[in-house]
């Protein structure tokens, strides 16, 4: 497989297909009609007009907030859920945690959001917490449904896992814990931060969940730009993806050149 | 995203003191449906802060009402699920000593409205249109000629006529309530009818024309009508003006016309509303007073483009809106209209699955 | 950070078994209260009868004063199993999942064997490429599909310049535009756990294998694969799944025919605004998918005990 050809060329047709309608959004935000299907000329009209719009930002800043928060935690949880389920052997509530882990992937996205919401509301009135609906609440529902997409991850990453350095690390005396952080943890680290990735975009991208768990004046990303849609997509929306893009390709492009001068000083 | 955060940062610690004292309205509307100034008018004039958020359907914002205390102090459903809302206890009867500018309300249309909310004792017109036909001239008169029967349902459900234009896009409102009726319209049966045998004399009629049907959704049209992507819709006035407007802004060449057919239309309101446990009952109070305003109502459709109910606000409404009778109908048209039903578990069942059979012929 | 390691360390230590318990505890407790629970409120309401009111469905358990009855309600259940409609939608959305989540793992398998296999730092910036796309906003993306799907899209147009077709092949609102939707929205969930296993795959078994005169292919079928079956398995399960009940991408792409469990439950819960049948929709769709997956994880689980 070393020289072989089939692989490159899927990579790149494959980064062709994830690419091409991201192309296509950064050439409308540039487009001076307000149709996303006619060219009207080229102009930054549009990333005027997001500035000047309150609504939109803070909304990315939400969604932002939202996924950063709900992403770690679902990662720290997930692991565990993974670990447990694949280390513990038996114990009693297995079966429990084996079903409720998976099930949320099962779950429609109505079904999640709706009886979460009837949680929520049920839960002000016994116990007056969450007192009204918001980010919070938002929180608690991504983390609860990302958990689960984290738990899939790491967990085959620990089935791939060669659990001989484990063993042997305990039968020289090491403590579980000890053995977890100085072991366990490194080697699945590649499946933690794919987990996180993989719990941040979802969290990004819900639409339907938060729609129902929000209350006032917390409207993430998604629900602002859906309910734009009804009249096609707006083109400050497109200026906005664009921009972050921008900022994400920029900060992996200078991480690519540290980790490139790191590598070439080690080789000196 | 540093900039961001820098920018909503600061707006947020500049809100943080006026929040302790001052008192807040939470208000839910339908995207894109109020004047660019109306919010700051009503923040300036009282002192009220707004906290004003959007939705682009019906569904979620009913959920939420029925899952309880949404938060909300004023929403603005449909007339058809008001209704329903209604009738599950979701919203307080209005205190009218608070709200004096009921008495610039149209009382005609208060009344077509009270079909939904009996004695308008919960909700107040906000904006209301018709469910007709919005169509790209051009592409109609190509192919059914000058003579277009474009001011009768004919022209979607008359299969000779729905095959002509197949080529160049119909599209039907995912709305079974609206596309029912309507079919029982030109029918000649009583557009309210609950009859099952009537209901599916109109699933039959649909069917037939299913064939040529583009596609089934209640929003896609809009842009796709001001593309030329499609040429016929059964969509929403308000609906197919923006799209004409978008298409004249853009230079496309496409010319987008909207009409309420003889044999009658559907006619429903966007309506104020307050939720039982909104926690500002007073502030709601005030914003639906301050909305009754003619001028700001006026503003409002001048912008938006839909028809209001406010009376005292005609003179302050553009002249050409107001004499387009697309958006404000003529008496004899205003008489087809008709209004839907609430209908209980049972028949609104039965009515869906109809609609999922022309959808899907399952 | 290896100070506050110690603490817990030697706080969960001290604790020994109970340390052991702690792990489990704590996402046990959060998916008790945030997923058991209300997963049991939908279970209640599908059991329950249909009403105007506020919540939109009666009481299981009703009480006079003098004595409770319950009152469970099958009927729901029963409709379900009445109407082919419901089945029809069930195994259409296994359908349209399953031939989604294969053609995710034909595309997402070499990529990720592509990457895992790069050097740093094109490793990490071929990754990141990956995800890249997901932090715009995934409607967007459904939008942009649809500009190019439409018949006065990018590709028909393409296609017409070049005078390969004469008239524009209808792609969007087909089952087709379905499928490029799903696997363009959940390719990454395939190649993230794909990558994460196999980055780890030792290169020494590749190495062994060709020496001991494997053929690439045969070094693949026999080698890599089977090691790399736990990524497969997770990462088909991450795209198969959730595909199932996909509602937005067959409304935003999908043709009127298009008629996934999603969209079932959605003109329940919202048309019908018959809340007990679409939860007895989602818990009938969940018992029939979840007693299989449980098994696989299990299985999974069982083997690795084993090994």
């Amino acid at each position: 497989m070393k020289r072989g050809i089939f692989l490159p060329l899927v990579t790149v047709l494959g980064f062709v297909f994830l690419y091409a309608p991201i192309l296509s959004l950064i050439v409308f935000s540039f487009n001076e009609s307000r149709l996303v299907t006619v060219w009207g000329g080229f102009s930054t009209r549009w990333y005027g007009q997001l500035f000047r719009d309150p609504q939109i930002l803070n909304a990315a800043w939400i969604s932002l907030r939202v996924a950063v928060v709900s992403a770690s935690i679902a990662v720290v949880l997930g692991t565990l859920v993974a670990f447990v389920l694949m280390r513990f052997g038996r114990f009693r509530s297995r079966a429990l945690l084996t079903g409720m882990a998976t099930a949320p992937l099962v779950m429609p996205e109505v079904i999640t959001g709706l009886s979460l919401l009837l949680l929520f509301v049920s839960m002000e009135q016994l116990l007056g917490w969450p007192a009204g609906r918001g980010e919070t609440t938002i929180i608690i529902a991504h983390i609860t449904f990302c958990l689960a997409y984290v738990a899939v991850v790491v967990q085959s990453r620990l089935a791939g896992m060669d659990q001989s350095v484990e063993e042997a690390a305990m039968d020289l005396g090491a403590r579980p814990v000890r053995v977890f952080f100085d072991i366990t943890l490194p080697i699945i680290a590649p499946a933690l931060v794919a987990g996180w990735l993989l719990a941040f975009t979802l969290s990004l991208d819900d639409l339907v969940i938060a729609s129902f768990v929000t209350g006032p004046g917390a409207s993430t990303l998604p629900m602002v730009i859906f309910s734009k849609v009804r009249l096609g997509v707006s083109p400050d929306v497109n200026a906005l993806a664009t921009i972050i893009i921008g900022i994400v390709a920029l900060g992996v492009g200078i991480a690519m050149w540290q980790m490139r001068r790191a590598i070439r000083r080690d080789r000196e | 995203m540093k900039k961001l955060a820098i920018l909503s940062l600061s707006a947020s610690v500049l809100a943080l003191p006026a929040l302790a004292q001052q008192q807040v309205v939470n208000v839910y509307n339908w995207s894109d449906y109020i004047a660019e100034d109306t919010i700051a008018k009503f923040e300036a004039e009282t002192g009220i802060r707004v906290v004003y958020d959007v939705y682009d359907s019906n569904e979620v914002l009913e959920a939420r009402l029925l899952a309880g205390s949404s938060g909300y102090d004023v929403v603005v459903p449909t007339s058809q699920y008001l209704a329903r809302q209604i009738a599950a206890g979701v919203y307080q009867p209005l205190n009218k000593d608070l709200l004096p500018n009921l008495a610039n309300m149209d009382e005609e249309l208060m009344q077509a409205a009270a079909a939904y909310d009996p004695g308008n004792e919960h909700s107040v017109i906000y904006m209301w249109g018709t469910t007709g036909i919005g169509y790209n001239v051009d592409a109609v008169r190509e192919r059914l000629g000058e003579d277009a029967p474009t001011d009768s349902w004919s022209m979607i459900f008359d299969p000779a006529n729905a095959e002509k234009l197949a080529d160049c896009g119909i599209t039907m409102l995912d709305a079974p309530p609206d596309i029912m009726q309507t079919a029982m319209a030109y029918l000649g049966l009583d557009p309210l009818s609950q009859e099952e045998s009537d209901l599916e004399q109109a699933a039959a009629l649909l069917e037939q024309i299913r064939p040529y049907i583009r596609y089934i959704h209640s929003s896609q049209y809009i842009t796709d009508l001001a593309n030329g992507e499609v040429c016929v819709s059964i969509g929403y006035s308000g609906d197919v003006f923006i799209a004409a407007d978008r298409a004249e802004s853009a230079g496309t060449g496409v010319e987008i016309d909207y009409s309420v057919p003889v044999e009658g239309a559907m006619q429903w309101f966007d309506m104020m509303a307050i939720p039982a446990d909104a926690p500002n009952p007073e502030a709601a109070h005030a914003f639906i007073n301050f909305i009754m305003k003619p001028e700001i109502t006026a503003d409002i459709t001048n912008y938006v483009y839909y028809a209001n109910a406010n009376a005292a606000s005609m003179e302050l409404v553009e002249e050409e809106i107001r004499n387009d009778p697309a958006i404000f109908p003529t008496p004899e048209v205003q008489a087809k209209l008709f209004p839907t039903i609430t209908r209980d578990a049972r028949a609104e069942r039965t009515l869906t699955r109809l609609w999922t059979r022309v959808r899907t012929g399952q | 950070m290896t100070g506050a390691r110690r603490v817990t360390e030697s706080a969960l230590g001290r604790l020994g078994l109970s340390g052991r318990a702690l792990v489990v505890a704590v996402p046990l407790v959060w998916l008790l209260v945030f997923f058991l629970i209300p997963f049991l409120v939908v279970a209640k309401i599908s059991l329950s009868e249909v009403t105007i009111a506020r919540p939109p469905y009666l009481p299981l358990l009703e009480w006079d004063g003098l004595r409770a009855t319950l009152n469970l309600n099958f009927e729901n259940y029963a409709y379900l199993w009445n109407d082919p409609l419901y089945g029809n939608a069930y195994l259409f959305s296994v359908r349209v999942a399953f031939v989604s989540a294969t053609l995710a793992l034909l595309i997402g398998f070499p990529m990720a064997y592509y990457i895992a296999r790069s050097p740093e730092p094109r490793r990490t910036l071929l990754l990141t490429a990956v995800i890249l796309p997901f932090w715009t906003s995934f409607l967007l993306r459904v939008y942009a599909w649809q500009g190019f799907l439409r018949s006065n899209g990018v590709i028909n147009n393409t296609l017409i310049s070049l005078g390969i077709i004469d008239t524009p092949i209808v792609m969007l609102q087909t089952d087709f535009a379905v499928y490029i939707g799903i696997v363009y929205t959940y390719l990454p969930f395939m190649i993230l756990p794909l990558y994460a296993n196999l980055v780890k795959l030792d290169d020494s078994l590749l190495e062994a294998s060709a020496d001991l005169g494997g053929r690439p292919v045969a070094t693949f079928f026999y080698v890599t694969l089977p090691l790399s079956m736990p990524g497969i398995i997770a990462g088909f399960m991450l795209v198969f799944v959730p595909a199932i009940g996909e509602f937005v991408i067959p409304e935003l792409l999908g043709g009127p025919n298009t008629l996934m469990i999603g969209r079932v439950l959605w003109n329940e819960f919202f048309a019908n605004r018959d809340w007990p049948v679409a939860s007895a929709v989602a818990i009938a769709m969940l018992v029939v998918l979840v007693v299989p997956i449980m098994a696989l994880r299990s299985a999974q689980a069982r083997a690795e005990e084993k090994r």
